[in-house]
């Protein structure tokens, strides 16, 4: 008996070597898949440049992005790039400095507010990314791991529901039902917390996402559950719970981590879209969308500045993150399908 | 084939029922409750509210509350508006501003496929060589600009710069004179094909792909036949079953588009009306127009996917 045991030890690790050799091998092979790839490199630059612009923000802006500062005499906000800004104090000149980007309506320096624009972008896009991963990541194992029991049934019926939904419709009716702005919540147990219209466009764009997760992930667990050694250990006596989450979860989540790569630009561009028709980042919080917003009532009168450089700002921050995920795609499975959506 | 249109039809009606409740629930979900969300800032007189009360119903139980206002949607009943022209029905509304919303999409799907299509094709043909590059960066950089922003350059460019008269914006109803709205409708419709055709260019390709990769495709270039032909002939024709599907999914890039280049040309479409609606909280209209929405893609959805059942007769079949 105890041989027996021993022995089974023994086959254990030596499967663990070799798997844990194979798997290196296999993201070496990935790397260098990807690295074959210049594009996809050239994707990954840009968002390590963009990523560092947000880390360094305060460092990197040459201004405040919320002080508005005066105009020369006979000069009025939006300025164009290059322009001189003062800033005054009770009447008194304090500080004269060049807006490298010029203004906008109302005398920030559009440079700085682009640089934060940056950072508030990114965290939106991050933290709905994330946080639909992880939901969408659960529930779809659920539903992949318990497939076609009411578990399942019910988790994609209502997955099903919010899937086909045109993302920033979906995310405009949801918005208007929590009400834009912020809004102080009274609670029983933590008293009154106010939620900053931000918070509430990170969740209502999180739903939004949870499903394409789900499905990715149902999908990547139910190839897995193929796999013997899920009966094995079934056999062996481990739980379900501790199956799903530490050995089927653990081998499946690749293709949900890609997908979210590629779902970061799509998530830039609906928390974008939403803060242009002014129902995401509010001002004067800095944000790219809410620019363009801001932009809106100055394009004919010719001050072409004010829209053009933060619009060229989200776009690279789309393409970077577009170009790495298409890259990571291809390098994990050259035969992916394509599919997205605006 | 009927057996499978009903059966499509019929699954569409739990889809259509969730939306409803979780457009119905959204009222409750606000804080202050229905009254507050839908009289909202313009919570003006009681009478107001005891005739909104009597409308929803809510002295009642919920249950009863959603059937009431289910079996008014059925009738094709959406309520009235209250904050744009008091008392208009907001059906009226949206009928009213239909004829721009189809003609822009129609416009943009045209322009889109006619691009996305053939470069998907180009891209899957003339895999990993140049044209296969060109397109496909094409299409990446079409997917990666926002189209509101797009459409703001265009009048950056056309109007204000060139001072074109056409790019200004605004809209003549194609009855009036076809000519101007045609030119109204030129730089949104491109600014809305844009990012579809480049987002169709890319199913296209990696459809086309699959299809290439077939065996019959093999067998008909081994036999002899030449490239372009079973390119043309059998590869295309296959495809084209998949350009229904890509077009089922662009939809909803076309639909997130339009209310956001309606914003940006000032078109008073639906979309347009949508933002209308949220900015003045006006939460009937708001429920009518996202359950329209709502209606119009899940059945755009099921035509699609009825054209594709008779278009391939692995589906056509197996669903006699």
């Amino acid at each position: 008996m105890t041989v027996a045991t021993d022995d089974t030890t023994v086959g254990t690790r030596d499967e663990q070597t070799t798997e844990s050799t194979v798997q290196r091998s296999q993201i070496q092979q990935f790397w260098r898949q990807y690295k074959k790839n210049r594009l996809s490199t050239f994707g990954g630059a840009i968002i390590g440049a963009v990523l560092i612009v947000a880390l360094l923000a305060p460092v990197l802006a040459p201004h405040d992005p919320t002080v508005q500062f005066d105009s020369p005499p006979e000069k009025y906000h939006p300025m164009p790039p290059g322009s001189e800004i003062i800033l005054t104090n009770d009447g008194e000149i304090q500080q004269r400095s060049t807006a490298i980007l010029g203004t906008d309506h109302v005398g920030r320096d559009l440079l700085s507010r682009i640089i934060f624009g940056v950072r508030t972008t990114l965290i939106i896009a991050i933290s709905v990314v994330l946080a639909a991963m992880v939901i969408g990541t659960a529930l779809g194992g659920l539903a992949g791991y318990f497939r076609d029991s009411w578990i399942d049934e019910t988790i994609m019926r209502v997955m099903d529901i919010i899937f086909p939904f045109p993302s920033l419709i979906l995310a405009i009716a949801l918005l208007g039902a929590i009400g834009i702005g912020e809004t102080t919540y009274q609670f029983a147990v933590l008293g009154s917390v106010t939620i900053p219209n931000i918070l509430k466009m990170i969740l209502v764009v999180t739903i939004v996402y949870i499903p394409r997760f789900a499905r990715v992930m149902r999908g990547a667990t139910i190839r897995e559950m193929e796999e013997d050694y899920v009966d094995a250990l079934k056999s062996l006596g481990a739980g379900d719970i501790s199956i799903l989450v530490r050995d089927v979860t653990v081998n499946s989540i690749q293709p949900v981590v890609i997908q979210g790569t590629l779902y970061m630009g799509t998530a830039v561009l609906v928390s974008a879209g939403l803060s242009f028709l002014g129902l995401g980042v509010q001002p004067p919080k800095p944000g790219l969308g809410v620019m363009l917003s801001n932009a809106r009532g100055y394009i004919y009168s010719g001050e072409w500045w004010f829209a053009t450089f933060p619009g060229v700002m989200i776009v690279i921050i789309i393409l970077g993150f577009n170009l790495l995920g298409d890259g990571l795609r291809d390098a994990l499975d050259p035969k992916y399908e394509t599919r997205g959506e605006g | 084939m009927w057996k499978y249109i009903v059966k499509r039809l019929l699954l569409a009606i739990p889809t259509l029922l969730g939306v409803s409740i979780i457009i119905f629930g959204m009222m409750y979900l606000a804080p202050g409750g229905p009254i507050d969300v839908m009289l909202g800032p313009h919570a003006a007189s009681q009478e107001m509210i005891n005739s909104l009360r009597a409308e929803l119903n809510l002295d009642k139980p919920l249950h009863v509350q959603y059937f009431a206002w289910l079996g008014d949607v059925l009738r094709g009943d959406l309520g009235n508006s209250w904050t744009i022209t008091q008392g208009t029905a907001v059906r009226e509304l949206i009928v009213n501003r239909l004829p721009l919303t189809t003609e822009l999409a129609i416009l943009s799907l045209t322009l889109a496929v006619s691009i996305g299509v053939p470069a998907g094709i180009v891209g899957a043909v003339y895999q990993d060589q140049l044209a296969d590059h060109f397109t496909r960066i094409a299409a990446l950089t079409g997917i990666s600009v926002p189209n509101f922003w797009l459409g703001i350059m265009f009048i950056v460019v056309f109007a204000v710069e060139f001072q074109f008269k056409w790019a200004a914006g605004g809209w003549v109803p194609p009855w009036q004179d076809p000519v101007a709205n045609l030119q109204n409708l030129l730089l949104p419709t491109i600014a809305l094909g844009t990012a579809v055709s480049s987002l169709i260019a890319r199913m296209m390709r990696s459809e086309m792909l699959d299809t290439l990769g077939a065996d019959y495709i093999r067998t008909a270039r081994a036999m002899g036949v030449p490239r372009w032909r079973v390119i043309l002939t059998d590869a295309v024709k296959n495809a084209f079953i998949p350009v229904l599907t890509v077009i089922g999914f662009a939809l909803a890039g076309l639909m997130n588009g339009a209310v956001l280049t309606e914003t940006v040309f000032n078109l008073p479409g639906v979309g347009k009306l949508l933002i209308l609606a949220i900015d003045r909280r006006d939460y009937r209209i708001v429920q009518g127009v996202i359950l329209f929405i709502a209606f119009v893609y899940v059945f755009v959805n099921i035509i699609v996917d009825v054209l594709y059942a008779y278009l391939d007769p692995r589906i056509r079949l197996g669903g006699e």
